[in-house]
Parts: C-alpha cells; structure tokens; sequence
C-alpha cells in the first residue's frame, strides 16, 4: 500500500511536469503581450518595450520556462504580472473560498444524490424511481451559469432571501453551493444506484429476502453498505468537476477563488498565476485520485495494488 | 430524531442569516469594479484610475464647470507660472497638507513622485505623461539618476523645464497619471505601495482600508483632507465581473450606484422603468465611439473604398437603436466637450447606394470580404459589430467578425496588424492633443493599426504640439481633422455617448466627472440616512 | 471468471448482447423511452429546420428588437430583432454538430490511445495513460479554454478543444477492457494462427467494447453541448452570428429582465436535449448492464 501510493506520487510529478510545460507552451504560441494588454488603450510601444526588457518577457520561451520551474522548486511561484502581488499569497488566499465552495458543493451533491439513488435502485422503474432520477440528471443538463442566473433572479430579487453575489459570510455560500452541487448531483445519484443494483443481486441479498426480511431493511442493513464502496471512490474523484465547475460559479456570484483566477490569469497571459494555479489544481486532483485509491483499497481489502488493473 | 435536526438546522441558518448581514458601515457608498485593479500605484496602470483619484491629489486638478466644459483648478498647487518661451513652468505649492501618514506636503515630494515615474527601476506604464520633461528620456534610458529639468526652488516651490514647449503639460499633470506621493512612505513601502492598504499613502479625501484581492476594496474617509472632511464614510468596492450580477446586485440593493458602462445592455429597462428612470445620472463623455480602418489591408488602402465604407455605416440608427439615441454623431476626431471641437463639420452621410457604387468604380463589383476584430468577452461591442455586419452585407461587403481574447488582441493591434475594429477614446485631458496625436501621430499610428500614411500631416502633428499660441493651435488642429477624417477617410467616427448611472434614491450630490469616466472622484457625493 | 472454456472463435469474456432483452430492458424504463422519443424530434427539427422556422434567423431588423412572443414571434425577438423561435430551430444543428463531432472524434482518438495502450503494454501504454493522466489531472474546462485561447474561437476549434480535453475518459475504459481481455484463450488462439495484431484489435476486442461505448457515447454528447454553453459564458463558445444555443443564453443572459425569453428558451432547448440525452444513456446502460462488466 504504502509503495503504492509512493509511486503513483513519483508519477505525478512528471505529469505535473507536463501540464506545466503544456499550458506555458501553447499559451506562449500565440500573440498576447500581458504589458500591452495592460495598457490597453494607452499603449505605447515605447513603454511597452521597456517594460517588457525589464521583466524578461523578450527572453526566449524555454529560458523563461526552465526560470520559472527553478522558482517553483524553491516554493517561489513570482509575482502576478496582473494583481502585482505573490502568486502563493494570491492562492493562499483564494484556496479556502474555493475549498469553502467545493465542500459544501460536494455536501449537497450528496444529499441529492444519495437518497435519490437508493430509492430510484429500491423502487426501480416507478415513478418514485423517475422522478428522483429525473431531478438529479436535471442539475447536471442545465449550463451551471443559466442555473445560477435563474437562481440569483428568483432567491434574490423575487424573493429577498439571498444575496446576489459575493462573499461574506455562510450566506453567500448557499446559492453557489446549491448550483454547484446540483450539477454533479445526477452523477451520485447514478453510481448509487447502479452499484446498489448489481449488490442486490448478490446471493447474500437473497439470503436475506428470503429470510423474510422487508426490503427497506434489506437495503439499509446489507446492500447500502457494500455499495457505498463505489460512491466514496467518486467522492474523491469529483474534485476535478467541481474545480471544472467552480470556475463558472465563482464567475456568476461573485466569488473570490481559485477558479476565478485561473481564468483571469488565462485571459491576461498571467504566466506566473497561470502556472501557480495550475499546479495547485492538478495538485488537488491528484490527491483527489489518491484519496480515492486509498479509501477503496480501505474499504475494500480485496484489492491488491500493487497489480490494479490484475496484470499477470 | 427528525425535529431535532430540523431545529438545529433552523438555529444554524439563523445564524448564518444573522452573520451575512452584519457587514459594510451604512455611510459608504457601495459601487462595483468588472476587475481587481491589481494595483492603486498610477504610475503602474493606465487603466485603473478611481482609486488613486480618491486617495491621491494632483497639482492641477480638472473639474467640470457646467456639463461638458470642464476647466483646471489648483490642487496641491496653488499656482503656477509658464515661462514666456513655453519651456519652464514654475509651481507654487499649497502649505500645511498632510500625507495619511502625517508628513507635510513638501516640494520634495512632487520631485521624488515624478522621478519615481521616470526612473527605469519602477517599470512605470504611465510615463508618457511626464517624458516631455528636460531629461526624462535620459532617466528613463538608466543614463541619469536624476531628471534635470525638475528642480526644488524651495519647500514649497518647484520648476519644472521640458525638453520642447507643450501645450497640455499643464492638462497633462491633472491626469490620475499626476498623483503625488510621499518620499518617505513610498520609499518604506517598497514593492508593497499601492498594495498594502497601510503602506500606501496619499494625501486625498479617502485613505485604503482593506483589499481583498478579487473580492473587495474599502477606502476610508480621510478626516483631515484639506478640503474638509468627505460626508462619505467611505467606499466600498465590489469586484463583481459579470455586467448582468452587478445589475441584479443594485436591484438588490448590494450597490448604491451601478456604472451603465458595465451593463450596456440594461440602458433600456432603466430608461423605462417607473421606479429608476428619475434615479438616473447622467453626464456627457469627452470620447468618441470609431472604426479603425487598416490601411496596410487590401483594399481598405483604398481611400475610395474607405470613403464608401463611412457611408455604409448608418450611425444613426445604430446609435438611436442600440444606444438609446443617448449621444450625438461625430463627424471628425474631436467630440463635443473636447477643445477644439469643430461642429462644422460636414455630416458623413448614410448612402450605401453611393457607397456600392464607389465600391464597383474601385474595382470590385461583387463587394469584397472584410474582416472586424474584437475581444471575445464584451457583448456590447459585438452587438455593433454584427448591426454593421448587417449594413455592410448590404452594399456587398462581406464581413467576418474576428473574436480574440483581450491578450492577442492589443498585442496584435500593436505589431499594426489588427484588422478594422470598433472601439473608443474618452479624454485624459482637454485637448486635441490626447486624440489626434494619440491615433493618427507617426509613432502611435501602427500601434494602433491604423498604418496611416500621410507625411505630411505626422510632420504638422509634431510641430503643432510645441506651438505656445493656443488660437493658431487649434485652427491647425481642425484643418488635419478635416484632412484626416474627410479627405483620407483614416477611421469613420461614429458618436459621442453620454455616460449614465444608476443610483439608489439615498445617494445625493452625484456628479458625473468632466470627462464622463467610470473612474471619477467620489469626494463630494453624500447619502441620505 | 475463468469458467468460459468454449472454442476460441465464439468464446467472449461477456455473454452474447440479446438484442431482444435489451430492447424489454429499455423499455420498461419510462424516461429512458421518453428520453429517446425527445431525441428523434430533435434529429427531426434539426433537418427540417428550413422547413419549420417562419423567419430567417440571421436576419437583422433593428426596428423589431424584444418583441414580446406573440402569433407572428412565438418566443418574441432578440436584441437584433431576429426571431428566437427561428433561431432555436437553427441551433439545433450547431449544437448537436457541438454534441456529436468532438464526441466523435474524441472517442475515435480515445479508442485507438486505449486499444494500444492496453494492447501493447510496456512503454506505449506508459506514455499513453501519463497524457491520459494529464488531461485528467486538470480541470477539464481550464484545458480547454486554454486551447481555444491558442487556436481562436470558432466553431472548427471548439471541436478540437472539446476533443482534446474528451479522449482520455474512453482510452482508460478502452484500456481497461483490452487487459482484460488480450490474454483470453480465444485471443491467444487467434494470435497463434497468425492474425495480425490490428485485426485482433478491431476484430476480437473492439466488439467486446461497444456496450460501453455506446453508453459512453450517448452521455458524452450531453457533456460537450454543455462545456460549449460555459466556454460561450465565458466569451469563447461559437461564433457569432452562427449561433449555438450556448451562444444564445450567454448573449441573452443580459436582458433576462426586460426579455427573459432571449435567454430562458434557448436554455430550455439544451435543457430538455441534455435531459434526453442523460435519460437515453442511463437507460442504455441500465439495459446493457449485465454486458458491461469485464
């Protein structure tokens, strides 16, 4: 186990590696000038190559890369071209919010998505099962903007309940949470059920009906347990769609996160908070993946890892 | 088992309900940025002006003396003399002011500031607006450690020499580019000034409370402003990205003011609505709203063909249609407001019959194929663009609208190889200057992607910038206008806008600034209990 | 597992798809069904949209903006007076192109990574599975707003951005079957009498993927519609005037107030289409279940 994890860590170095040189390249390819879309309307070219000699910008892409990668090893990720503030104290400072947001995103993902499973597995093709199912796929068919556009006009200025956006306190949290959570909802919700289904199917299930057991207690004695397995694993696994997702939500409310500046940061060929973010994504999804290894190989002792895919 | 959780889930809202609403003092005016400025140095934006005209003072301030005439008043200067030659200006400087951090004004002051700009170390945006001063270019090239042409007579006098005589050098110093700074709280500050709401001094009616990047910025009344204390607490600063949440957020009551800049789109139902139409402000903009024609792009290096296009444009409906009819028709380069401003122009017609046959005499029959750039994220300019798409389409011009994101865009358009595109130009400073030298100047030309090319007029550009005789100036400056717009037909000038705001009945005193910005000084304006 | 011992040519680690079954599976499942039916009108309007729209939905009237839905506009007109109802219909066609193309292709590319990958072993999977572990070790709408940065917003980009971000999901489920399925008898049979690797590929282990495909078909098409809306929403979606329904909610997000239908129905039109297309693939593979287990 613990060889295990230690080499999908010594994996993910290069693959972090690659995302880094990736994104620096292909936004290095193109045309964009963060010092003459500073100045937008006032440029002048004048300035602008002054500017730009003084922060090497001119120096050949890989040099800077390889510049770049020596900070980063040593913890120093430079400074924002754009908020002229340290790229760790920017993230630092947006990470909770995001956390904030994921968290409680995941947490009602979690209520839609685990009830709805059950019942819709227990009561398999009845309208229960429809209209459960129907709501939480719902949340995933809806763009997360529209939803939450729809949200804000109604909660807030229909109703006089909710903030519009920004963040303050728990309160402005709720809406986000909610948009957030519903969208990946429906994938809960499909992954209980069908992992509720195939253990249902297991003789021990039978065993159990047969002795006369009422369903319900079947369910919530034998088959939940062993088919949450699954479902915890895509706990882990959704840190990557809810980082997806808070991208947009951050946006629609006014939220002060990582998602946010990593588009910022794409949009002004923020380099530096570029290659800060992205790091610090894939980071988390990494340790999303592992975690979700690690909790499966826990739950489940059948698993041996240092063979998962069952090589010979 | 069911209730008990139900109550405490109601006990936890409540306190999460009770928590969100405890924020934000009741006397600060609460407004919205689209962005984190980054930054509140003005000497390290050109973009982000409201913070530094609240915190910081210039030597001449612009104020708006009756709707679109605007004229320059002392501020930390209490006057200043021009030389007979044009060449050295002396300033006599206001006593008894003090920095946020308790230092009196000083003559010194103004020399550190303005060295501070020019000197290569800062890496400053904003030095166009000094480097017609004796010596900045060699400051700014790293041969000098000083400026020669600024010289401290006294604490409270100073002489500033430029290198050739310039008209606006005055108009130029009132720009937010002009703020002044303290020595010592500067120097302390290092890289953190304009950052560190503590380390960023000014000696303005607002100090920086807090900076919460992305997120908010607070400014605090500054109670021993020299101009007295501001009514206002203080600001408050949302940063709220999207046009249709600020909006929302006003109905909401989560802004005093909403910028219609940001939420073009909503100009019409403010207009109408029962409840809003009487709470608008609004207040002429010194800009003007163009299409930049490439000339180094066949066939608009066609002067005939860049004729026809300016009257295959209908300016009218597009401003009565998409802009409310809120704003007048600009024939020229200087819009109403603007010294210099010429309305006898002659209209620019709308003819597209004309325009098509213009079109087929200059050798294409069947029209040609066009392309008008524009940055991905802003819908109102894309509006324009496709009512033009549409116009064009009628006289046979096939136009493809280009989306680049704002990077490529300004970095395209600065090699001079952006196709035609719309955009505006609203005053830094009343004059001629700050428009035509701006578009149509040898230097800014190709930066702009226009690669305009008449000799004769950059030459006659130059040399009416060092001209002291201000009737002659702008005579010159209206015939080039003419030569520019309406012989050479180098952009079709579209309109000027008025700028409008929205505001929440408890705000008083509202004042659009001179030159119609979004960014403008907040001193001033109160708000009812 | 191990208790399939037929001949090499009929053996299958799954059991032979009845066609008959899933047809009774699938439909007993209302929503599914439901699903499927929404999904044929879609195809439907798509083809026949010159047919069905009253107005040409490119055409700008400035005198006619935000007409309130009425007989002759039955969802009103837009911020250029273009007909919305018109302009649904069109939009069928792009944003299905926007579901079905980079599905495509990103499935193609992901069948051909993942067959390899798993096929061959050693190196090649190596490389393969860490690209595929890159692409999925970053939010996938960052990678591909990237992309679109670099290449320009257009339609043909979309696609390739969609596509580059889409792969990686089938090649590791693609992958995941080869393995368990390359040292199978029927395999090792077929590969001693000489057929060659590709045809073993396409021949043997392909078939033994389609279930799974299917159902990863049908619901990556929603996915696409809906990461075109959000890179639209972020001002890098289609191109105008050519308008997707993402194009559409994003440019009509702002008169949700004054003219709520500009935004609301086109993002009805995806709702009920990704709704569809979700119903048909959880429904598909609730009826292929007991094939897509290796």
């Amino acid at each position: 186990m613990g060889r295990y994890i230690i080499k999908k860590l010594l994996i993910s170095i290069p693959v972090m590696f690659g995302i880094m040189l990736t994104t620096f390249f292909l936004l290095n390819v193109i045309p964009g000038d963060p010092i003459a879309l500073m100045m937008k309307d006032h440029i002048s070219v004048d300035v602008v190559a002054r500017v730009r000699a003084q922060m090497h910008l001119d120096d050949p892409v890989f040099i800077r890369f390889f510049r770049f990668l020596g900070g980063a090893l040593h913890g120093d990720f430079g400074i924002s071209y754009k908020l002229n503030r340290p790229v760790s104290y920017l993230l630092a400072t947006a990470f909770p919010n995001t956390l904030a947001l994921a968290l409680s995103a995941a947490l009602v993902s979690w209520i839609i998505g685990i009830p709805a499973g059950i019942l819709s597995a227990v009561k398999r093709y009845s309208l229960v099962d429809n209209f459960f199912m129907g709501f939480s796929v719902l949340g995933v068919s809806m763009p997360v903007f529209w939803t939450g556009l729809l949200f804000q006009y109604i909660f807030s200025l229909k109703l006089h309940l909710l903030p519009v956006a920004g963040f303050k306190g728990p309160l402005y949290l709720i809406m986000p949470a909610i948009v957030l959570g519903w969208s990946s909802a429906g994938t809960i919700a499909r992954l209980t059920r069908s992992s509720l289904l195939e253990v249902m199917r297991n003789d021990y299930i039978r065993t159990a009906r047969a002795k006369g057991l009422r369903e319900i207690a079947v369910v919530v004695r034998h088959a939940l347990k062993n088919s949450m397995l699954p479902v915890v694993t895509v706990m882990a696994l959704q840190v990557s769609g809810l980082l997806s997702g808070a991208v947009i939500t951050e946006s629609v409310f006014g939220i002060p996160g990582v998602g946010r500046i990593a588009v910022n940061a794409i949009q002004n060929r923020d380099m530096p908070l570029l290659q800060g973010s992205v790091v610090l994504t894939t980071f988390l999804v990494i340790i999303g993946n592992l975690t979700a290894d690690i909790v499966y190989s826990w739950l489940d002792p059948r698993i041996r890892y240092g063979n998962p895919e069952g090589k010979k | 088992m069911m209730t008990i959780a139900k109550t405490r889930l109601g006990v936890a809202l409540a306190l999460v309900l009770a928590a969100g609403t405890a924020f934000a003092a009741n006397d600060y005016v609460k407004i919205a940025f689209t962005s984190d400025p980054g930054t509140a140095d003005s000497q390290l934006t050109t973009d982000w002006y409201a913070i530094p005209l609240n915190i910081y003072d210039r030597l001449v301030e612009a104020q708006t003396t009756k709707p679109g005439v605007s004229e320059l008043v002392p501020g930390l200067a209490e006057k200043w003399t021009p030389s007979a030659d044009g060449l050295t200006y002396t300033f006599n400087l206001r006593k008894g002011v003090k920095f946020s951090n308790g230092e009196t004004f000083k003559a010194d002051d103004v020399l550190f500031t303005f060295d501070r700009m020019l000197n290569p170390a800062t890496k400053a945006l904003n030095t166009d607006f000094l480097d017609m001063i004796a010596g900045a270019s060699d400051r700014m090239a790293g041969k000098a450690d000083s400026v020669s042409g600024i010289k401290v007579v006294d604490d409270y006098t100073i002489k500033i020499t430029l290198a050739k005589p310039f008209a606006p050098f005055i108009a130029n110093l009132a720009t937010p580019a002009g703020s002044i700074y303290n020595r010592k709280a500067t120097l302390a500050a290092g890289d953190q000034f304009g950052i560190d709401p503590k380390k960023t001094v000014g000696t303005g009616a607002f100090t920086l409370e807090s900076w919460v990047v992305n997120d908010n910025i607070q400014l605090k009344a500054n109670p021993s402003y020299f101009r007295g204390k501001p009514t206002l607490g203080g600001i408050d600063i949302k940063i709220s990205p999207d046009a249709n949440t600020q909006r929302m957020q006003f109905e909401n009551g989560e802004l005093d003011v909403l910028d219609l800049d940001n939420a073009t789109s909503q100009i019409p139902y403010f207009l109408g609505d029962a409840k809003w139409k009487s709470q608008i402000a609004s207040g002429p903009r010194v800009g003007i709203y163009y299409y930049a024609l490439n000339e180094s792009i066949k066939p608009l290096d066609n002067v005939n063909i860049r004729k026809a296009l300016q009257m295959a444009i209908d300016r009218k409906t597009i401003l009565d249609k998409l802009y409310n009819g809120r704003g007048a028709l600009e024939n020229g380069i200087f819009p109403k407001g603007l010294l210099g401003n010429n309305p006898k122009l002659p209209v620019i017609p709308y003819d597209p019959k004309k325009a098509k046959d213009m079109i087929a005499k200059a050798g294409f029959p069947d029209g040609f194929d066009m392309e008008i750039a524009q940055v991905t994220d802003s819908p109102s300019t894309l509006k324009i663009n496709e009512a033009v798409q549409a116009m064009l389409a009628e006289v046979g011009v096939r136009v493809k609208i280009t989306q680049m994101d704002s990077a490529s865009y300004f970095a395209t358009r600065k090699e001079g190889k952006l196709p035609a595109y719309e955009s505006s130009w609203s005053a830094d400073y009343n004059d001629p200057d700050n428009f035509i030298y701006t578009f149509f100047s040898e230097k800014n030309t190709v930066a702009r992607s226009y690669n305009y090319g008449n000799k004769d007029v950059f030459a006659k550009l130059e040399s009416t910038r060092t001209m002291t005789d201000q009737a002659k100036r702008m005579s010159i400056y209206q015939a080039l206008e003419k030569t520019i717009v309406q012989d050479d037909a180098a952009w079709i000038p579209l309109f000027s806008l008025e700028h409008l705001f929205v505001l929440q009945p408890r705000v008083k005193n509202f004042k659009v600034s001179w030159n119609g910005w979004s960014d403008m000084p907040y001193f001033g304006i109160t708000l009812t209990k | 597992m191990s208790d399939l011992t037929l001949g090499p040519e009929v053996a299958q680690t799954l059991p032979e798809p009845v066609w008959k079954e899933i047809v009774a599976a699938f439909a007993r499942n209302r929503l599914a069904v439901v699903g499927l039916g929404i999904l044929l009108i879609v195809a439907f309007v798509a083809l026949a949209a010159p047919l069905l729209a009253p107005y040409d939905p490119y055409k700008v009237k400035l005198g006619e903006q935000f007409l309130n839905p009425s007989w002759n506009h039955p969802i009103g007109t837009d911020m250029f007076g273009r007909d919305v109802f018109s302009r649904i219909l069109y939009g069928t066609r792009i944003s299905l192109l926007i579901g079905l193309v980079p599905t495509l292709i990103s499935m193609t590319i992901g069948v051909i990574l993942g067959l390899v990958s798993g096929y061959f072993g050693r190196r090649v999977d190596f490389l393969i599975m860490m690209l595929a572990d890159m692409v999925l070790s970053f939010p996938s709408l960052l990678l591909a707003m990237i992309v679109m940065y670099t290449l320009g917003a257009s339609l043909l980009n979309i696609f390739i951005a969609l596509s580059a971000v889409g792969w990686a999901g089938t090649a590791r489920v693609v992958r995941a079957q080869t393995l368990a399925l390359k040292n199978k008898e029927f395999i090792e049979a077929s590969r001693a009498i000489g057929t060659k690797d590709i045809a073993i590929m396409l021949k043997h282990i392909l078939p033994n993927c389609l279930p799974q495909l299917l159902v990863l078909f049908t619901l990556n098409i929603p996915d696409s519609i809906l990461s075109e809306a959000s890179l639209s929403f972020l001002g890098i979606g289609a191109q105008p005037p050519a308008a997707s329904w993402g194009l559409m909610v994003a440019g009509g997000r702002e008169f949700l107030f004054n003219a709520p239908w500009v935004a609301i129905a086109p993002g009805i039109a995806i709702l009920i289409t990704v709704l569809a297309f979700n119903f048909l693939g959880d429904g598909l593979r609730d009826a292929l279940d007991p094939y897509l287990k290796s």
